[in-house]
């Protein structure tokens, strides 16, 4: 901008310089106008605009780097959603995973990508049993020992410690709770100690359990000797289920997969987010143009919008609930009861706007119908704000549904949702390991409602003509 | 302005009325094991002798008049499980008033962080403060207040070493329950202060004052924020009275002994006649609130005029 001013400024200097002088270039009288002539097509440019409506909305649209990025985020999450269940190694939300050797659930697994806890090379002598055809549970502790036992200590190390107990000898661990106490004199071992909590002997210096349980390995991996132990044929994988499927969420209270539990509850929380909307749509729409185009009916309508608008939202979601017997339905049901309302008067405040503008002034003088007028003249100048609408009842209805959920009226824990997950959560935040059963539904339904809002007012604003160049 | 008045007053009558109609038949509707104790161990004699005594056997109509005649003198009736036997007007005297200040404490807050916060965003377009309160308002009106209070429950006490629950006489657990509920306001707060003064400051009277030479802080404050500040009036009247009703989930989140955890103990006891009289109030503070808030935009902003324009649609 600067630059272009001082080329003119250069330029206009430079003039009157030469103007001052006196040296002007001579004048070319027939050289300074010539005769355009007539061109066809020059004139058929100057009357067509290329403007699109459309396009000038997805164009502003996606000017929004912000909204953008969300837009595929969502994308990225909801297609996620639906193929969740056909991808393999997944499991099913409401099975109650039991440990098949233990036959214990497996209750609030932590979160983990994978179910191979530690690995172990070729030759390693393991204590193990078969468990079933594929796996075998494994562990290298030998024995345990009670606590304030008498045990000699053959050789003091930092993490472990060599001993002997009861005619065995292993590896004990030398760590804050054990706290085995050195000799007064290093050299004189062995020496006798004891611990205050009780101890593992394990056959090496390494630890190949699963904080004292169990590991597992498939049977193929390992080949077995006499009496209960087994080695390892190769590199071999540990695993602290006997399965190769990872709990990548963990497991809540009841041994239930949380990562199938959050991606099914996602889906059914979209999905009571999407037909709410249409009911919102299509409820609004309808009242709205009658509302708005039929003037007979305009002063009833707004006398009844008055009484119902005057009713908060929340008694009439919460009543619903409480008289209807909870599930899906209720919900949507409730939800939508209320939702339309705004939608109406929106679409009928528009409809007031633009119905007496002269197209349709024209429509009518040629003999149109009203319906044909509501839906070919007047309903396309509501999309955007439909669609914006729409937009925001998805997070709103989410909302509603952890609101009903966690006022006790929601769905129950066989349908997950994300109010119910998130409200499951919610009873163990008092103990920070079981967190991640709060935080990982949370954090979905969270992205979820955000993108929805972003994107939604995002294209709110690109829909305004206002905003388009 | 007083034929205003009076017809507005009517209709919010009627309103309520309809409304609480309308909640009555709805939960006849309902299963009587909520009027019972001990639903399973009684015969069919007693349920019976029971809801006569309670006078569930007569015709809804006849239940209705009595009702409203009761109303009318105060009675909402008694709790039937909650607090067997226990007049729930008496009730509700017990446990609004820690709601109530709870409420006032936490509007306080958010008108002031709420109203700064959106005069910064107004001056400050596309810079710093801006951004910041964007972020905070598109988190605050998407995400569920559910989660995030939850959150700050989860990671607040921790961080000050307090425990989860309210204690009255502990001034240090007001705090968290404050701040968390004052947040959803101090958001809209924001965002309509924003809104209305960047409406203001495109009006002409701001340009000539500019062109006068008055200085920004002067139009800012002395203009644009005044004329800004009058649509904000309309919801203030709703929002005090609201305070009454308390926060459902902060107050069972807390275990706050107030009106919002109420409703939810109510509801998960299947307590009908408290249930009933809760959500009636509730209708009512809502109803009596958008009257107010009305007629007190009518009283402060002389350019809204109660008569009619003819031929104006």
């Amino acid at each position: 901008m600067n630059g272009l001013f001082e080329h003119k400024k250069r330029r206009l200097e430079e003039g009157v310089t030469a103007a001052v002088r006196g040296d002007l270039p001579p004048v070319d009288e027939d050289g300074l106008f010539v005769e355009a002539g007539y061109d066809a097509a020059a004139a058929e440019k100057t009357g067509y605009s290329n403007y699109s409506y459309w396009r000038s909305t997805v164009g502003a649209f996606f000017h929004n780097r912000v909204a953008v990025a969300m837009l595929i985020v969502l994308a990225l999450l909801m297609g996620f959603t639906i193929i969740q269940p056909f991808l393999p190694g997944q499991y099913e939300a409401n099975t109650i995973n039991n440990n098949p050797v233990t036959g214990i659930q497996l209750q609030n697994q932590s979160p983990s990508l994978t179910t191979v806890y530690a690995a172990a090379p070729q030759g390693i002598v393991l204590i193990g049993r078969r468990v079933n055809d594929d796996w075998y549970a494994v562990s290298n502790v030998l024995a345990s020992i009670r606590a304030r036992e008498t045990i000699t200590v053959v050789e003091y190390g930092e993490d472990w410690c060599k001993i002997e107990y009861g005619g065995l000898e292993g590896y004990v661990k030398n760590n804050f709770q054990t706290k085995l106490k050195l000799p007064d004199d290093p050299t004189a071992t062995p020496y006798e100690s004891r611990s205050s909590f009780p101890l593992s002997i394990y056959q090496e210096p390494v630890d190949y359990t699963n904080n004292g349980e169990a590991l597992y390995v498939r049977a193929g991996s390992v080949r077995e000797l006499e009496d209960g132990a087994v080695i390892t044929t190769g590199e071999t994988e540990l695993r602290t289920i006997p399965s190769d499927k990872a709990f990548v969420f963990g497991t809540n209270n009841i041994g239930q997969d949380l990562w199938a539990r959050v991606w099914s509850g996602t889906r059914t929380s979209l999905m009571i987010g999407f037909v709410v909307a249409f009911f919102e749509a299509l409820i609004g729409i309808m009242v709205g143009i009658v509302w708005g185009y039929v003037r007979a009916l305009d002063r009833f309508i707004t006398e009844v919008y008055n009484v119902l608008d005057n009713i908060p939202n929340t008694i009439i979601l919460i009543l619903i609930s409480y008289i209807m017997r909870p599930g899906i339905r209720t919900l949507i049901f409730a939800m939508s009861l209320t939702r339309w309302l705004g939608m109406a008067r929106f679409i009928r405040n528009q409809i007031v706007i633009i119905r007496d503008r002269d197209y349709n002034l024209a429509s009518r003088c040629l003999g149109t119908g009203t319906g044909r007028i509501m839906v070919r003249n007047l309903l396309p100048y509501l999309i955007s704000v439909i669609m914006l609408r729409m937009a925001l009842a998805i997070p709103g209805a989410i909302g509603s549904e952890v609101f009903i959920t966690y006022i006790g009226l929601g769905l129950s824990v066989d349908t997950p949702s994300l109010g119910n997950l998130i409200n499951e959560g919610r009873k163990l935040i008092t103990s920070a390991s079981l967190r991640y059963q709060l935080i990982f539904p949370a954090i979905v339904l969270s992205v979820i409602t955000i993108s929805f809002y972003i994107i939604g007012n995002a294209f709110a604003d690109a829909a305004d003509p206002k905003n388009h160049l | 302005m007083v034929k205003y008045v009076l017809k507005r007053l009517a209709s919010s009558v009627v309103t309520l009325a309809i409304v609480i109609t309308i909640v009555f038949v709805l939960l006849r509707q309902m299963p009587v094991e909520g009027y019972f104790d001990n639903f399973e161990k009684l015969s069919e004699a007693q349920i019976n002798a029971k809801l006569a005594n309670l006078g569930l056997t007569q015709p809804i109509h006849v239940q209705l008049r009595n009702f409203f005649v009761n109303l009318f003198h105060g009675d909402l009736g008694t709790s039937s499980r909650y607090s067997a036997g226990t007049s729930i007007a008496s009730i509700i005297a017990q446990k609004a008033p820690l709601s109530i200040w709870m409420g006032l404490m936490s509007m306080a807050i958010s008108l002031v962080m709420g109203i700064p916060l959106g005069a910064a965003m107004a001056r400050s377009k596309s810079g710093f403060w801006d951004k910041f309160g964007t972020v905070f308002i598109v988190f605050i009106n998407a995400v569920p207040a559910a989660v995030y209070y939850i959150f700050i429950q989860m990671y607040g006490t921790g961080w000050m070493g307090i425990s989860m629950l309210f204690d009255r006489g502990n001034w240090v657990t007001w705090i968290l329950p404050v701040f968390s509920m004052s947040l959803g306001s101090t958001a809209s707060y924001a965002m309509w202060i924003r809104r209305y003064m960047l409406d203001e400051m495109n009006k002409d009277y701001v340009r000539l004052a500019r062109a006068k030479g008055v200085s920004s802080r002067r139009i800012m404050m002395g203009h644009v924020f005044r004329n800004a500040f009058v649509p904000m009036i309309q919801y203030i009247p709703a929002s005090i009275l609201y305070t009454v009703s308390g926060s459902i989930y902060i107050e069972s989140l807390y275990s706050v002994p107030g009106m919002g955890g109420l409703l939810v103990d109510v509801i998960g006891r299947q307590d009908n006649p408290m249930v009933q009289a809760l959500v009636m109030l509730y209708s009512a503070i809502g109803i009596v609130g958008l009257l107010l808030g009305d007629l007190l935009m009518g009283v402060i902003d002389p350019r809204i005029s109660f008569v009619k324009k003819e031929g104006a649609r």
